[in-house]
């Protein structure tokens, strides 16, 4: 690859794959790939599917590198996690959402005192809950807490405010933080 | 100028328990009034444990060849959108790796040869075959019988 591209931001590397550059376009995968799949795989779920999405989205650049339009001022990243996260909600659409298990028992009737749920059980709880929460809650949380997004970015991605980012965070936190608080309370009984 | 309890509680829900990150503007005055209150310090260890709940969500990494694969998927379909004959013609062409001279004299004479070829392929009188002529010589073809040996 040449050394060039690796030192190029990622607005001259698309106006250099909009010439047909493929080289631009490798360096812009090599990138950010990484970065994709981890928002699409918390919204997805699955490893294959993120994988899949993050393809798609960098494909359909690769056809139609015009659809990143520089005039609209817009970053690369902030765009393109556009194109990623409407990718996963249609896919959630399809799929009617993750097979989740509705009401999780306990492994051990006594567990000791350390550890309270199986760490399976566990992680399948949590994304449950993260799954119940609203959509714009969910980006919120995934792209705020899970992403280390700053809030303007996040609030840019989602379409909103940052003033509404905020609250999004506010309510999707204090949410999981009771459902999780209820779950734990259950588990000590 | 400190925080107070409510104000401090919503920046921990926006911003998170590391208050050293919280944004500049809020930083020193959330840190001042997380020292002097053992009411926030006690709330910040409550947003810690949530955090770390949190942080235990299950997360898969990718695949060492993500960016390879796409990559690769990437440059067939490209070539087959674009297989004109133009581009054709340039692979072809670069397969060769002539310099811009050596292909600018390819195509000169390719040319000439063209051009040479049209020039006598039209002025060529003995080509010309008229239609009566053609009947004629059609008739003659009929007619005849054949040598007598």
């Amino acid at each position: 690859m040449d050394t060039k591209l690796l030192h190029l931001d990622d607005e001259s590397l698309i106006c250099r794959i909009q010439e047909g550059s493929h080289e631009a376009f490798a360096a812009l995968v090599d990138r950010h790939s990484n970065r994709f799949y981890r928002i699409a795989y918390r919204l997805v779920s699955s490893r294959d599917d993120a994988e899949d999405i993050v393809q798609e989205a960098f494909l359909k650049l690769w056809d139609r590198p015009n659809l990143w339009d520089p005039g609209k001022r817009a970053k690369f990243t902030t765009w393109f996690y556009r194109v990623v996260i409407n990718l996963c909600l249609d896919l959630r659409k399809k799929k009617k959402l993750i097979n989740l298990p509705e009401d999780i028992a306990f492994a051990d009737e006594n567990p000791g005192p350390d550890v309270l749920f199986d760490v399976h059980q566990k992680q399948a709880v949590l994304e449950r809950f993260i799954h119940e929460l609203p959509e714009r809650q969910q980006l919120a949380v995934n792209l705020c807490f899970y992403e280390g997004l700053s809030n303007n970015e996040a609030a840019q991605i989602i379409g909103v405010k940052v003033k509404a980012l905020q609250s999004l965070v506010m309510r999707a936190k204090t949410t999981l933080r009771s459902n999780v608080k209820r779950y734990l309370d259950r588990g000590l009984r | 100028m400190t925080m107070k309890f409510e104000h401090f509680k919503e920046k921990l829900l926006m911003y998170g328990a590391d208050v050293q990150c919280w944004p500049k503007d809020i930083r020193s005055s959330g840190l001042k009034a997380l020292d002097s209150s053992y009411e926030l310090q006690k709330l910040v260890k409550d947003e810690e444990r949530f955090e770390g709940v949190l942080k235990t969500r299950k997360y898969e990494e990718p695949s060492r060849d993500l960016a390879g694969r796409i990559v690769a998927a990437a440059l067939p379909k490209k070539k087959k959108a674009q297989r004109n004959l133009g581009v054709l013609f340039s692979e072809v062409l670069s397969e060769f790796s002539l310099s811009r001279r050596a292909l600018a004299a390819v195509s000169v004479s390719l040319i000439f040869t063209l051009v040479i070829g049209f020039t006598i392929g039209y002025s060529n009188p003995s080509g010309y075959v008229s239609g009566e002529q053609y009947t004629t010589n059609l008739e003659d073809f009929l007619n005849y019988e054949g040598d007598v040996l």
